[in-house]
């Protein structure tokens, strides 16, 4: 051997024995260290077993806090036809079992009639490989808030295990297309956040458009077509009280909440015919000009701190998302480059992604994510049509309005943020189109 | 104070009387005290002979280098009278009376020429003898010296061939010294070498032993950490900046029995996906071969991305 190499592989050499001494000598063998670094994202196994239901129930609730579960695409649940057992109470479970059968988590719990003709849902969160249990939780409820009470054991569930809000029980509102042709029926549609327990707000011969959401979850604001001249009405969602706020020559449309509820970003044409962003002021009906290009300007998100809105433009040739101060004279700023076409623009909660709908080269319209800070564009969907991205109140989910095939009906679909989980709503009758996913329920 | 004439003289009077006693006295002082030199030494040229040789040698320089004292001259001798006449006779008797008292005188003077001659002999005798005396304790001086120097040759000689025997011995004792440091150094190099390689060998040991052993660690180390990453499903708020160390019971054959949560700024679905991460991944494959199954384990999550 060589002294030079023999040097240069002394301090290795020298290493090795360290390691090696360290790997055979007592103290080191109790301090044996591993850095773990990454992790995959599979989805987390989850047994949710049948709750005990007393017979006035009706609703299956494991069911639905497993539908809900899995259909965000971070869990999967173990089949009931393979369980172990069927406990209901966490000294009934017998851990090993759970565990053997690939579940990391038992969800246990049953429904059980209190006073006031009321229904009350428990439940227990455990770790199968820990034997811990991680939360319990009761909530009480009608019989018909029963699906209710398994969201939100679902947003408990989910919390515990993501670390991130659940929003199971939250509301969406959609645009419903009833009937052909001259009968043709527009529904503006209240349902839970996966479809189930619709509630009609509004029906009209006219087409209705862009619902929009209130922050406090308490009005929606839309477009309608009634006398086939457009206008934004304003109306609350409880009572079905509603407000017209503009009925302005031209284009009326996209309206918008401010983060304060305070404003409307709209769009309006006036008589120019190329249509502009205004805030609209529902206290006063004070109109501000945002935008002035000699283009389409319109389909305007707010940014969470409410200084500036994203919109589509047409300004540079094709649509493409910009965006502006809400303080008059703000100078736009051009946000998208990957296609040739992105519109239809919605930011998250945390206003770090703007969801849009793109063009891709096969003329497939998709629903695409912007990294805000990154710049990284990833296309999240595969359809052929979809658009009107709507983020889900914690950002985790986004909806979307999806048209499968040449002629078939609209429908609605989930996909999460990652892009790994898609899942379509309740099948509705007719079209359904131009989802708005509500605000937390406080 | 001028001093009168009559002291004056005086003083020059008792000052000439002073040095001439003085001289006089210098004089027969020197008569009296007059020596024969003593015998001179020579010094001598130290040139190598035989001590044997030497004595006679000795004696006979040193008698040749002292010449022999002259025999004292005598007094010379009165030749006998002239023969008396009448007026020789009265001339005579006062010739006579003249003679008696002159042999009387002569008689005094042989008398006194014996005794100075007897003195004379006496004193050459104590002379000779004296000589002799001296001779001889010079010639036991000189054999003592000769003796001595004899001695001291040949202590020196026997110094010298000493010295010359030790410079000989230190001469070869350097020499074997030299040779022994010689091979010493031979021996120590050669050791070294043997020690070099054997080192090298060593090393080469260690190294094929601590590359199995750093591989079979890091393989080790690699399947565990492997096992683990596999199994735990990192929730979204596992972000970069979290960081959780679990502390990991094992028993022999890997299983993990207790994990326990230390330093964790992760949130409660980080901190359950870890433990049942860990949970999952038991039992964790065994150490390398001789290496007994650690009690426990120190793990780390900290998600970079």
């Amino acid at each position: 051997m060589k002294p030079i190499p023999r040097m240069a592989s002394l301090l290795r050499i020298s290493l090795a024995v360290l390691a090696a001494a360290w790997l055979v000598s007592p103290a080191a063998r109790a301090q044996l260290q591993i850095q773990i670094t990454s992790g995959v994202t599979n989805p987390v196994p989850i047994a949710i077993v049948p709750f005990a239901e007393g017979p006035t129930a009706g609703t299956d609730v494991a069911d639905v806090v497993q539908h809900d579960l899995v259909g965000s695409g971070r869990f999967t649940a173990l089949a009931r036809d393979r369980m172990p057992a069927t406990p209901t109470d966490a000294a009934d479970v017998k851990f090993a079992d759970w565990k053997a059968a690939g579940s990391d988590y038992v969800v246990v719990g049953r429904v059980t009639p209190v006073e006031n003709a009321q229904l009350a849902v428990d439940f227990n969160l455990l770790n199968a490989l820990t034997g811990q249990s991680i939360a319990r939780q009761r909530f009480t409820g009608t019989a018909s808030a029963l699906r209710n009470a398994a969201h939100r054991v679902s947003d408990v569930i989910y919390q515990a295990i993501t670390g991130i809000r659940g929003a199971f029980a939250t509301r969406i509102a959609y645009v419903a297309v009833a009937g052909e042709g001259g009968e043709q029926r527009f529904q503006l549609v209240i349902a839970d956040a996966d479809g189930y327990n619709q509630h009609l707000i509004l029906e009209s011969r006219f087409p209705i458009m862009s619902p929009a959401w209130s922050p406090d979850g308490q009005w929606i604001a839309y477009v309608s077509f009634e006398n086939h001249l457009s206008a934004i009405y304003v109306q609350r969602v409880l009572t079905g009280q509603r407000t017209r706020v503009s009925m302005r020559a031209g284009i009326n449309g996209a309206p918008a909440w401010s983060p304060d509820g305070r404003r409307l970003a709209i769009t309006l044409s006036g008589d120019s015919g190329h249509p502009q962003i205004y805030l609209l002021d529902l206290s006063t009906q004070h109109l501000t000009r945002i935008t002035d290009a000699p283009a389409i300007n319109t389909e305007a998100t707010w940014s969470p701190d409410g200084q500036s809105i994203y919109f589509t433009s047409d300004r540079a040739g094709e649509p493409q998302i910009y965006k502006i101060a809400t303080t008059p004279g703000g100078v736009p700023q051009r946000i998208t480059f990957t296609d040739e076409y992105n519109a239809g623009p919605h930011l998250s909660p945390d206003g770090k992604l703007l969801a849009m709908t793109t063009r891709d080269d096969g003329g497939n319209y998709r629903i695409a994510v912007q990294n805000l800070t990154t710049g990284e564009f990833r296309v999240l969907t595969h359809g052929r049509l979809d658009e009107s991205p709507s983020f889900a109140p914690n950002g985790a989910t986004i909806m979307y309005a999806a048209r499968p095939g040449q002629g078939e009906a609209g429908i609605l679909a989930t996909i999460s943020v990652d892009g790994l989980t898609g899942l379509s709503l309740k099948p509705t009758q007719g079209e359904v189109r131009d989802p708005a996913w509500g605000p937390f329920i406080q | 104070m001028p001093e009168p004439a009559r002291d004056r003289w005086l003083s020059i009077g008792m000052s000439v009387l002073l040095h001439g006693s003085l001289i006089a006295l210098l004089a027969f002082g020197w008569w009296h005290f007059r020596r024969p030199a003593p015998p001179q030494t020579q010094p001598i040229d130290a040139t190598v002979v035989d001590a044997r040789t030497l004595k006679g040698i000795g004696t006979a320089s040193r008698q040749s280098l002292k010449p022999k004292p002259e025999p004292p001259t005598p007094p010379p001798v009165q030749e006998g009278p002239p023969p008396p006449t009448p007026e020789e006779v009265a001339m005579r008797e006062q010739a006579a009376k003249e003679e008696a008292q002159h042999e009387a005188e002569a008689q005094q003077q042989l008398l006194a020429r014996q005794q100075a001659k007897a003195q004379a002999q006496a004193q050459a005798e104590a002379e000779a003898k004296a000589q002799a005396q001296a001779q001889a304790q010079a010639q036991a001086q000189a054999a003592a010296k000769a003796k001595k120097l004899a001695q001291e040759k040949k202590l020196a000689e026997t110094r010298k061939q000493a010295a010359a025997k030790k410079l000989a011995e230190e001469k070869l004792a350097q020499e074997r010294k030299l040779a022994e440091q010689k091979r010493l150094a031979e021996q120590q190099a050669e050791q070294e070498r043997q020690a070099r390689i054997a080192e090298l060998q060593q090393s080469l040991q260690e190294d094929q032993r601590a590359a199995v052993a750093s591989g079979a660690l890091a393989s080790w180390t690699s399947e565990i950490t492997s096992r683990i990453q596999n199994a735990w499903i990192k929730p979204p708020t596992a972000q970069p900046g979290i960081e959780c160390v679990l502390n990991v019971s094992l028993v022999p054959g890997g299983s993990v029995t207790g994990v326990s949560i230390g330093q964790c700024n992760g949130d409660d679905a980080v901190r359950q996906s870890i433990q049942t991460a860990v949970y999952n991944a038991s039992p964790l494959p065994a150490p390398p071969n001789g290496v007994p199954f650690p009690h426990q384990l120190i793990i780390t999550f900290k998600p970079t991305h």
